[in-house]
């Protein structure tokens, strides 16, 4: 493998990985602050693209401005979801149950969008992202760029709101102690309804951007998830910066073994990574949350 | 539910409790019996049918595999949504030894199962230490990213035959003896598991299961090697899941990574795990019973995949969020404390006591 | 018989063993007492290999141990039961009791064998009758009640035959014919040559039943004799009503000085109309499931004083506080604050009312810094101007405010922490500030500024409830008294009253001794 394609595979992991780290940072804000797995977010992903496609061929609204469409109604939907049955599960084993019951979301999400647009492969897209630049000897399709910017503007946003609001500081505060910010008057089930809805907010936008890449069908959502599980699952669940980090550094991995062998195996290099760090480090590289017990 | 078969001093033959106790132990040996004729009988009644027969074989599948799997998850608690892995693993070693050792078709390919379960359990053992290391709700999601793995490697290997899958060895045996032969191969698996699951409940074994279902951390200071407990019933509850998926293999007749690498599988044991109750063993089997059935009929009636996902869906949410513990526990319970209001016995000697084997669950 | 020499261990900032040294002899019953929070169950968990010591060795019978797997400790016949009872909920009481017996059996046999053979089910029955508990034995454990679960959880120990014995308050939440048959059972097993230790507030049971008694404070072992040599040691009184007596006689003396309530004029003169109670608790009576903690309990709270709630562990201080801010329901009675019922109303909504909790463990927000911690008290107030103003306050009260203010939270001591958590919970200007043990934890220097500010926190004209270990401190800051013993209400006065009353030092250690104050 030659050192150029190596640089060329690097440079498509960090543009891809970028999306890819949007979308996992929303799975572990969603596990940091309600103890849940979301394992709809691959689903979700592929809703939000469906919704990009919808928006784009019958209704002719480009894939950036339809954003403003699809974002609203995924953080909608993702406070329905917390408003009307993850609320419902029981402490005791919340965590658990709630694989159970996203699971059951996931399955539903395929379901209508199987009887919506059948199980053809679709694709994104739009005349201005067919081309790429030519940077030396790279090419950065305009898409991933794109993508990328994409990805860093609404991360962005999402730590603008974090560090810089109060709703964001609620939110931080209900992560860190959450008996204190009971304590300190929060309201942890509109927290709670809030970050879920951002968490699956985060999905449509993620969806455009993986839609306008690759083919996809309603089936996708399987493959996505576990990708993203593995991201989330070797950044510590419940550690966000750890979640972005592992998404670019997986990523790049996953593009250099496509690269140097065969894409099909590219996905093998996320469950390596899974197997590997659990293996040594249960917690995930950045997981500091304590072992509790079970 | 209590795992105590066998003389228990606290209801002496001869006193009142002891006849409750015996009548009750009655009562459920009548059931298994009444159900393994059935069982039996069945295709004698419907062979002409060869809709029901197939519903009939794919229940039993079902039922072996839920069996299967709930000797792991429902008696240690933890949830593994991964066992398609094993099932397919079945399906893809009586294909793949059927098709290399050219066996001739017939009955000789039968031989050939317990190799797919001892595929499935040996494959169990690095999976399971790997698994096992975590919590458990990210042991969870570990079994679910070792299935993806697996269905990766049957896509791309290529001795695995890549998306096109396998074939075995045509059957060529008569069109109306065909189901019932295969019926009656499920039928002996899932007695076979059924059995297997009843010595596990009441063995030592399985009480050191059950006891870090409750309390892990508490069990292994009183002794129990949680470690090579939970490993060693992730084993066993693989090997029969195993057999399930070579028997479903040949039954079909042709194999590919999609079909027996379903993530529809694992739910589906999660799902007739939780209808029919976790942790017991009537359980599992009319938890399948009752939703393979179901999910047939839902094929057969609906076209589209899409209409028959939703439904599905929002059939295991639903029993998920309304039926958390399952219809047998339920409907044990109901017995139990419509038992206590009748004057008679103390009540005090009645709750988890019996059993537990196939049929009704403890009084 | 076991020998714990040098073991330390901490958690994070907190140092919970120091160089803590023990000796358990072999046929002896063992005590282990000390106030909250001293290590006691630290050690336990030590001991039996469910945590790890930093440093320090644990012998049994001569061979080292330390760091043994819990089920290896188990194998080496040290058994032990739970502060808070464990018990297999799912399995019944027989099943329970047999779980201990299954073990050391290669896993193919172990599948073989029925669940307990004829041999082991009836020495598990014998266990279960030692214990009084045969005719429960195919109830399913978690139906069984409190006190029953300490037993079964003790047959399930016996039945595995240890040489050893760890017995983590045995008697708590035991009523006392209960009790009695527990103290029965444990001489019996002793003569019959099982070695004990026993970890209990009861000091009752305490005394009359061990024949050694070793005392942790603060993690490290303070002294260790017979029980008579224990009780007449004034050391041990200090621990246990807290700090040492002149050091606080004098640091009490410049906290009067200062504080602009003169608390020798409360105790000298006390007062012939009381202001009018801010909270009233009228006939409270609460627990957790398995019993009242809580027994028809009537406070009253003065406003504009300091009233400190003491009394030995288990009494229902923490019980008492979880009825007050809504964090527990009660069964019985009201409680008022301001003349409105607050019992039954939601946490926030008693926060709203102007009520503010201090709770016992770190409240902090760690990975913020203390100024956002102090703002983020004013969560819930939109005004920014007046949350403006609150802070200028508050920080001029509290100087570390400033001082500290942009430092992440977790990076402060303990008691900087503490005091960073009145300043926040001053942010909603409350009327009525609940401290629980806010000096728990600390060392004496540290103690004392905790106690100076909660004083100062008082002479802004704000009611203060706060319980405390630290009796003898608590009391002396305050103007008034209440002592909980069991769930009721012994002694009431004012604080000085309170503190002078010959029954206190009884309270604490049990039988008739010289309180030394």
């Amino acid at each position: 493998m030659s050192f150029d394609s190596l640089i060329q595979a690097i440079l498509d992991g960090v543009l891809t990985g970028g999306v890819y780290a949007l979308m996992a940072a929303g799975l572990s804000l969603i596990f940091g602050v309600m103890d849940i797995i979301n394992i709809a977010q691959g689903a979700m992903v592929i809703l939000g693209a469906y919704l990009s496609y919808a928006l784009s061929v019958h209704l002719g609204i480009d894939l950036f401005l339809g954003l403003l469409i699809t974002v609203p109604v995924m953080f909608v939907l993702g406070m329905f979801l917390e408003w009307g049955f993850i609320r419902r599960l029981r402490e005791g084993d919340r965590t658990s149950m709630s694989i159970l019951i996203t699971y059951a979301f996931a399955i539903i999400i395929e379901g209508v969008l199987t009887v919506l647009f059948g199980t053809d492969y679709d694709q994104l897209s739009a005349s201005y992202l067919n081309s790429s630049v030519h940077i030396l000897n790279f090419y950065l399709p305009d898409i991933y760029l794109f993508g990328f910017a994409l990805a860093v503007v609404l991360l962005g946003g999402l730590y603008v709101m974090f560090f810089r609001t109060k709703f964001g500081r609620g939110l931080r505060a209900s992560l860190q102690n959450r008996t204190a910010a009971d304590l300190v008057g929060i309201n942890v089930n509109r927290t709670r309804m809030l970050a879920t809805g951002i968490g699956v907010g985060v999905t449509a936008a993620g969806g455009m951007v993986y839609g306008a890449t690759s083919a996809f069908n309603p089936d996708s959502g399987y493959d996505l998830i576990s990708r993203l599980l593995a991201i989330v699952i070797l950044g510590g669940m419940g550690s966000i910066g750890g979640a972005m980090a592992s998404a670019v550094l997986l990523l790049i991995a996953a593009d250099i073994v496509a690269t140097a062998w065969e894409p099909t195996w590219s996905i093998l290099v996320f469950y390596a990574a899974i197997i590997l760090v659990l293996s040594f480090r249960p917690i995930g590289l950045f997981g500091a949350r304590a072992v509790r017990s079970q | 539910m209590s795992a105590t078969a066998g003389t228990d001093p606290a209801a002496a033959p001869g006193t009142e409790q002891g006849t409750v106790r015996s009548r009750s132990r009655l009562a459920v040996r009548l059931v298994v019996v009444v159900a393994l004729a059935i069982g039996i009988l069945f295709p004698l009644a419907e062979n002409s049918d060869q809709g029901t027969m197939s519903i009939a074989f794919f229940a039993l599948i079902f039922m072996a595999s839920v069996t299967a799997w709930n000797i792991f998850s429902g008696y240690s608690g933890y949830l593994a949504l991964g066992h398609a892995v094993f099932f397919g693993t079945g399906a893809y070693t009586i294909a793949l030894t059927a098709n290399d050792w050219h066996v001739p078709a017939g009955w000789s390919i039968m031989w050939l199962l317990p190799l797919c379960g001892l595929a499935a359990g040996v494959l169990a053992i690095p999976l399971g230490l790997v698994a096992l290391r975590t919590r458990r709700h990210v042991f969870v999601v570990v079994t679910i990213a070792f299935f993806f793995i697996f269905q990766t490697l049957a896509t791309n290997l290529s001795f695995t035959g890549g998306t096109g899958g396998l074939q075995l060895p045509f059957l060529d045996w008569n069109y109306d003896v065909y189901n019932e032969r295969f019926y009656y191969v499920a039928l002996v698996l899932v007695v076979l598991t059924v059995i297997l699951s009843w010595v596990v409940r009441r063995s030592r074994f399985g009480l050191q299961l059950m006891a870090i279902r409750d309390d892990e951390d508490r069990a292994r200071g009183m002794g129990v090697r949680t470690t090579r407990v939970k490993l060693a019933a992730f084993v066993l509850s693989a090997i029969p899941v195993g057999i399930a998926g070579g028997i479903w293999a040949y039954f079909l007749g042709s194999i590919y990574p999609q079909s027996a690498f379903d993530p529809l599988f694992d739910i589906a044991l999660a799902l007739m795990g939780f209808i029919g109750g976790i942790g017991t063993i009537s359980g599992p089997l009319l938890g399948a019973l009752v939703l393979e059935s179901l999910q047939q009929k839902l094929t057969q009636t609906f076209s589209t995949d899409g209409l028959y996902l939703i439904i599905y869906g929002a059939l295991f949410l639903a029993v998920l969020l309304l039926l958390p513990r399952g219809i047998v526990p339920s409907v044990a319970e109901r017995v139990r404390s419509w038992r206590a209001r009748r004057p008679g016995p103390s009540a005090s000697a009645e709750p988890a006591a019996g059993t537990g084997v196939a049929g009704v669950a403890p009084q | 018989m076991i020998e714990v020499q040098g073991i330390s261990k901490s958690y994070g900032g907190v140092q919970a063993l120091s160089l803590c040294d023990l000796s358990v002899p072999e046929g002896s019953i063992s005590g282990l007492i000390g106030p909250n929070g001293s290590g006691k169950t630290t050690l336990f968990n030590v001991i039996t290999g469910y945590e790890r010591a930093r440093e320090g060795e644990v012998r049994f019978n001569g061979n080292a141990i330390t760091g043994s797997a819990p089920d290896r400790v188990f194998d080496l016949g040290i058994g032990r039961t739970f502060q808070l009872t464990r018990v297999f909920g799912r399995l019944s009481v027989l099943e329970n009791v047999l779980v201990a017996t299954q073990r050391s059996e290669g896993w193919v046999r172990g599948l073989l064998r029925l669940a307990g053979s004829a041999s082991e089910r009836r020495r598990a029955m014998e266990m279960l009758d030692f214990v009084g508990l045969a005719r429960l034995a195919s109830d399913l454990a978690g139906t069984l009640s409190f006190g029953q679960r300490k037993l079964l959880e003790l047959a399930s120990l016996l039945v595995a035959d240890p040489a050893v014995l760890l017995l983590d308050e045995p008697a708590g939440g035991v009523n006392p014919t209960l009790i009695n048959q527990l103290a029965e059972r444990i001489r019996e097993l002793n003569k019959a040559g099982k070695t004990f230790l026993v970890v209990e507030h009861n000091m009752e049971f305490v005394m009359t039943l061990c024949d050694r008694v070793t005392v942790l404070s603060q993690g490290a072992t303070l002294a260790s004799g017979t029980p008579e040599e224990i009780r007449a040691n004034p050391a041990v009184l200090d621990a246990y009503l807290g700090g040492d007596v002149a050091e606080e006689a004098a640091a009490q003396d410049a906290r009067a000085k200062r504080s602009q309530i003169s608390v020798g004029a409360a105790a000298a003169a006390p007062q012939p109309t009381a202001p009018a109670p801010i909270l009233r608790v009228k006939g409270v009576s609460a627990g957790y499931g398995g019993g009242d903690i809580l027994k028809d309990v009537t406070i009253d709270v003065a406003e504009g004083g300091i009233t400190c709630i003491v009394g030995p562990n288990g009494a229902g201080k923490s019980t008492l506080l979880a009825t007050i801010t809504g964090l527990l329901r009660t069964r019985t009675g009201t409680i008022e604050f301001r003349g409105e019922q607050i019992n039954g109303l939601a946490p926030g909504q008693i926060l709203g009312r102007g009520v503010s909790l201090v709770p016992q463990i770190h409240s902090l927000f760690p990975a913020m810094t203390v100024r956002e911690n102090v703002e983020m008290g004013a969560f819930s107030i939109n005004d920014k101007a007046l949350v403006a103003r609150r802070l200028a306050a508050v920080q001029e009260l509290f100087p570390i405010v400033v001082e500290r203010a942009h430092e992440k939270a977790a990076s402060l001591s303990g008691g900087q922490q503490r005091l960073v958590e009145f300043a926040r919970c001053l942010m909603l200007d409350p009327s009525l500030i609940i401290l629980d043990e806010p000096s728990m934890g600390l060392d004496p220097t540290t103690r004392g500024i905790v106690f100076d500010t909660v004083a100062h926190m008082n002479t802004t004209g704000r009611t203060i409830l706060l319980v405390e270990q630290n009796a003898r401190a608590g009391l002396r800051l305050s103007s008034h008294g209440v002592v909980l013993e069991n769930g009721t209400v012994r002694l009431t006065g004012s604080g000085h009253e309170v503190l002078e009353h010959p029954e206190i030092g009884a309270l604490y250690l049990g039988g008739a001794i010289e309180p030394v104050l």
